[in-house]
């Protein structure tokens, strides 16, 4: 028995000796952080996440993991970060279509007060895509093929469902619509023709240097400075468009330590070569900066715009 | 491209990866009761902060040393560390009690050696064009041959095949868990916002393979004591020789033949590779009635067969992206948590880091060879390491791998209700393979179904364009009615054997 | 083993009623676009487990009339049973301890007691196995992966 308490003994003091390198707890970041893709792996979103995560590491000296969480258009992951109780280390990269609009269509559980926008980073390129093998390309061709013929139609997002539901009825298209996980899921099923035609929400900049994937119409108000031939689809005469940006989000009260940190790993990461070269050259966004005012009103901004237009 | 993927295999730190890999699952595998499943489950929450590649590799390198490492005390000590060492036992132990246990080991390592090596150059060679095909498939495909999968695995991994789809449909359910990917609405959650990722995988596997294996293990000390192991000593006539080497290579080449093939079909596993390679090298050897007395073509024929099934076992996951075994689903939620989607697409959207981890594999053969050809006296020694202090410290792991992700204490009580589920399932002999299996693959399932649904507007006839999914159909039905009569057959057999 | 079959199957039955009349309906949530309900896999799941488990109860009840068994009859042996029930009710108690303790603190005394639990008097075997395990997970969680003490 004594010996039996001596060894208890001796462990006691091991773990006395080891606690003594415990942390403070106002330090941040006091452990890896975690960063969430509301994708699957491989999609234009994953990819530049995972580059400003390295970046963001590099800076911050802890290591920054990437977890995909897939579905409803980011829906899935923005209501797992607003239920989060955290302590500011783990953050969303994504776009903002499932706050903007998202939730005046349908029930979810996060609004747009639950979160803070951090920094904008990359300008959403939003896109209408589909095989370069289909008997169509240009958007006007789709809907002219569409009112002959049953289309299929990959969604990601409410909101570009949304959108094509809207040209379709006025066009008079008979449309069925699958949902994908992402770009990733997306990609296969327009390469190999199960649908006819699909939104892309970037991951057509690793197909259409091929020539397997051709793009439609662009979602956005402005034409994408990498493909200047091809037309907006409000240039098209519908008066839909999608304004979003790649924005670090984070659940509303974080640490103010947090705050900081993050926003200055976000400012040096928009500065980065290796960012800007991977966001640009190979998934082709256009990185901006905007900080965190900017953001907070441009997402406040084009909810009530949205909002304006499914009023009417 | 391939010399430059070979290249990144072979920087140091892969090597590192690779070699630890090989060197920590031969360890595992000696030590009786801990099985390569113990290994990968507690594992993987190590590869969380290795890069992909290190990650694929040392967990490849890992499940290959734990199943050289198991034939060390199946040799040694008559208790197979690994259930698919058992039939290298049969004449390993024999072989070693007559003073040869050196023999033995050397014999063990060759073939599993050979085993491997081969059996990893067949898979490069047919997952590759096998993934060109599956790049074709659609929805309709991918919902079949998913569902075919489940089927042949409930009715193979355990022998029952009704208790094996019991499991499986509690593995969906459970897989359903989390958010809704359409809607982003919860989907049996019960309010609880931890479960909208869904059921933490670590959770489901470290409880229902490694912590529930540990209370089956701490109840068997009860009626186990330990077993003592046979000492290695320098005896110049105990080492391998070219006309033993001689003799084992035709049995070595028919167990790979063999492990390949019951190793690419899914629900098989190296158990029932091992076993019947030892079957076929006994009918067809000249002196049958010298195996289960030292035959060293015994040993050849169980390790080969056993090593080739772990490589074979990856063509369905590289080529069609479904998990066959245990030790294939971990690896798909391994590859998840790298952001690497498993499968055909890997192919064609990173060939490099396909390649790579085929070089890796390779190279994890090699580190095999030598870290068991030089190491066989300290591996000797880790034999005698009794499994009631082998207990507490994997549960000790167990808790530290929820906690390392952290899950806190929610993690740890669902990993206790998985230990108990487990536990059950393997007392009450439900596969547990087919609920991890299902549980892993739901989601894609899911998503293949309802695209297909969709797709077809519900109308049966589009099957008429997709031979292939009818094709993959008609086998789910016809693998169900096979199997069901097969357990149902089987039962009649046991009732009227005298006794139970 | 026909015994076995018999009660597992009711415990598989009784999960899928389960599932089928309260668990999936309740919790599994509506799909407004409604393409495919989001309670279609899980109920094809529980139908799977229901008619699964129908059919072991059955060849259970069959096998234990042929063998001319009854349902309870063997007797059970409480000492084996308790062997087999101390290390979950072990565990168990330990993941209480760790809501409050960290595991690198109260992991060593855990190891120790359940060595000494399984008959281990060896005080340099003790005192190894408990301290090395958390010294390595130490290393492991606050140096390696840096996510700090856990």
């Amino acid at each position: 028995m004594t010996k039996t308490a001596l060894a208890l003994g001796t462990s006691v003091l091991a773990l006395g000796a080891l606690a003594g390198g415990m942390a403070q707890a106002d330090e941040w970041p006091t452990g890896p952080l975690t960063m969430v893709i509301g994708f699957n792996p491989g999609g234009s979103t994953d990819i530049q996440g995972r580059v400003l995560a390295d970046v963001m590491e590099d800076h911050l000296g802890v290591p920054v993991n990437v977890t995909n969480q897939p579905g409803a258009g980011s829906a899935v992951a923005f209501t797992s970060l607003a239920n989060l109780d955290d302590d500011g280390h783990t953050f969303l990269y994504g776009g903002l279509t499932a706050l903007t609009f998202t939730p005046i269509i349908q029930d979810v559980e996060y609004e747009i007060d639950d979160f803070e926008y951090l920094a904008g980073l990359a300008l959403g390129q939003n896109a209408i895509v589909t095989s370069a093998e289909q008997p169509f390309e240009t958007f006007d061709e789709i809907i002219e093929y569409g009112q002959d013929n049953p289309m299929t139609y990959a969604q990601q997002t409410a909101l570009d469902q949304a959108i094509i539901e809207a040209v379709a009825e006025e066009e008079g298209l008979d449309l069925s619509i699958v949902p994908t996980g992402g770009g990733a899921g997306m990609a296969p099923l327009v390469l190999g023709q199960e649908v006819d035609f699909a939104y892309s929400g970037g991951t057509h900049a690793q197909y259409t240097p091929t020539g397997e994937m051709v793009i439609a119409a662009f979602l956005s108000a402005e034409r994408s400075p990498f493909y200047p031939d091809t037309p907006t689809l409000m240039e098209l005469g519908y008066e839909y468009s999608i304004e979003d940006y790649r924005t670090i989000v984070v659940p509303a009260g974080i640490p103010d330590a947090a705050r900081e940190g993050l926003i200055a790993a976000a400012e040096a990461a928009s500065e980065s070569e290796r960012f800007i070269e991977t966001t640009e050259e190979n998934t082709f966004f256009p990185v901006v900066y905007m900080d965190q005012e900017e953001m907070e009103d441009t997402v406040r901004r084009v909810r009530a715009a949205t909002e304006d237009v499914m009023g009417d | 491209m391939i010399g430059a993927s070979i290249q990144e295999a072979l920087t140091l730190n892969a090597l590192i990866g690779i070699g630890g890999g090989v060197f920590m699952g031969y360890v595992i595998g000696v030590i009786p009761g801990l099985s390569r499943s113990v290994a990968i489950a507690i594992a993987i929450p190590l590869t969380f902060y290795m890069s992909p590649l290190i990650a694929i590799s040392f967990l490849i390198g890992l499940s290959k040393g734990t199943a050289a490492g198991s034939a060390v005390s199946a040799i040694l000590l008559n208790a197979p560390g690994e259930a698919s060492s058992a039939a290298t036992a049969l004449d390993g132990y024999p072989l070693a009690k007559s003073g040869k246990p050196k023999t033995a080991l050397q014999v063990g390592l060759v073939a599993s050696v050979a085993g491997d090596i081969m059996a990893t150059i067949i898979l490069i060679f047919v997952a590759i064009p096998f993934a060109r095909v599956a790049l074709m498939f659609g929805p309709y495909e991918m919902a079949a041959i998913l569902a075919f999968a489940l089927v042949f695995i409930a009715g193979l991994s355990g022998g029952n095949i009704f208790k094996g789809l019991a499991a499986g449909g509690l593995g969906i359910i459970l897989g359903t868990i989390g958010l809704d990917p359409q809607t982003g609405l919860p989907r049996l959650t019960f309010g609880y916002t931890q479960l909208m990722d869904g059921m933490p995988l670590i959770a489901v596997a470290i409880g229902t393979l490694a912590l529930s294996e540990m209370f089956i293990q701490s109840e068997k000390l009860r009626y186990e004591r330990e077993t003592m192991a046979v000492k290695l000593e320098h005896r110049a006539d105990d080492h391998i020789t070219v006309p033993i080497m001689r003799r084992i290579m035709p049995t070595i080449l028919r167990g790979t033949g063999i492990g390949t093939f019951v190793g690419a079909l899914p629900g098989l596993g190296p158990s029932v590779g091992s076993w019947m390679s030892y079957g076929v090298a006994q009918k067809v050897s000249r002196t049958p009635e010298k195996f289960g007395k030292g035959e060293p073509q015994g040993i050849a024929a169980s390790e080969s067969a056993d090593n080739a099934v772990i490589p074979a076992a990856l063509i369905p996951l590289f080529g069609l992206g479904i998990p066959g075994n245990v030790s294939a689903a971990l690896l798909v939620g391994a590859f998840a948590i790298h952001g690497i989607t498993v499968g055909p697409l890997l192919l064609r959207d990173e060939p490099e880091l396909l390649y790579s981890i085929f070089a890796g594999m390779i190279v994890a053969s090699i580190f095999m060879l030598i870290l068991g050809w030089f190491g066989l006296m300290i591996f000797a020694q880790i034999t005698r390491v009794p499994p009631h202090v082998v207990i507490p410290i994997v549960i000790f792991f167990c808790l530290g791998g929820i906690l390392l992700q952290g899950y806190g204490t929610f993690g740890l009580v669902i990993l206790m209700g998985f230990a108990l589920l487990g536990y059950l399932m393997k007392k009450y002999d439900y596969s547990f393979v087919t609920f991890l299996v299902a549980f892993i693959i739901t989601p894609m399932l899911e998503l293949n179904l309802r695209q297909s649904i969709i797709l077809s507007r519900g109308e049966w006839s589009i099957l008429l364009d997709r031979p292939i999914a009818v094709f993959f159909i008609l086998c789910t039905l016809a693998a169900l009615v096979i199997l069901a009569q097969r357990t149902l057959q089987g039962s009649r057999q046991i009732e009227t054997a005298p006794g139970e | 083993m026909q015994r076995q079959s018999f009660w597992s199957g009711l415990i598989v039955i009784a999960f899928a009623l389960l599932a089928l009349n309260w668990l999936i309906p309740e919790y599994a949530g509506v799909n407004p676009q409604a393409q495919m309900p989001p309670e279609l896999v899980p109920n094809l799941a529980a139908w799977l487990m229901l008619i699964s488990g129908i059919i072991i109860v059955l060849r259970g009840i069959v096998g234990m009339v042929r063998a001319g068994q009854l349902p309870l009859t063997r007797e059970i042996n409480p000492r084996a049973v308790a062997w087999a029930a101390w290390p979950f009710a072990y565990v168990g108690v330990a993941i209480i301890v760790l809501d409050s303790f960290k595991l690198t603190h109260a992991g060593g005394p855990l190891i120790l007691g359940m060595l000494l639990l399984l008959g281990e008097r060896r005080w340099y075997v003790l005192l190894g196995c408990s301290v090395v395990p958390v010294i390595l997970l130490y290393g492991l969680s606050v140096h390696l992966m840096r996510v700090g003490v856990i």
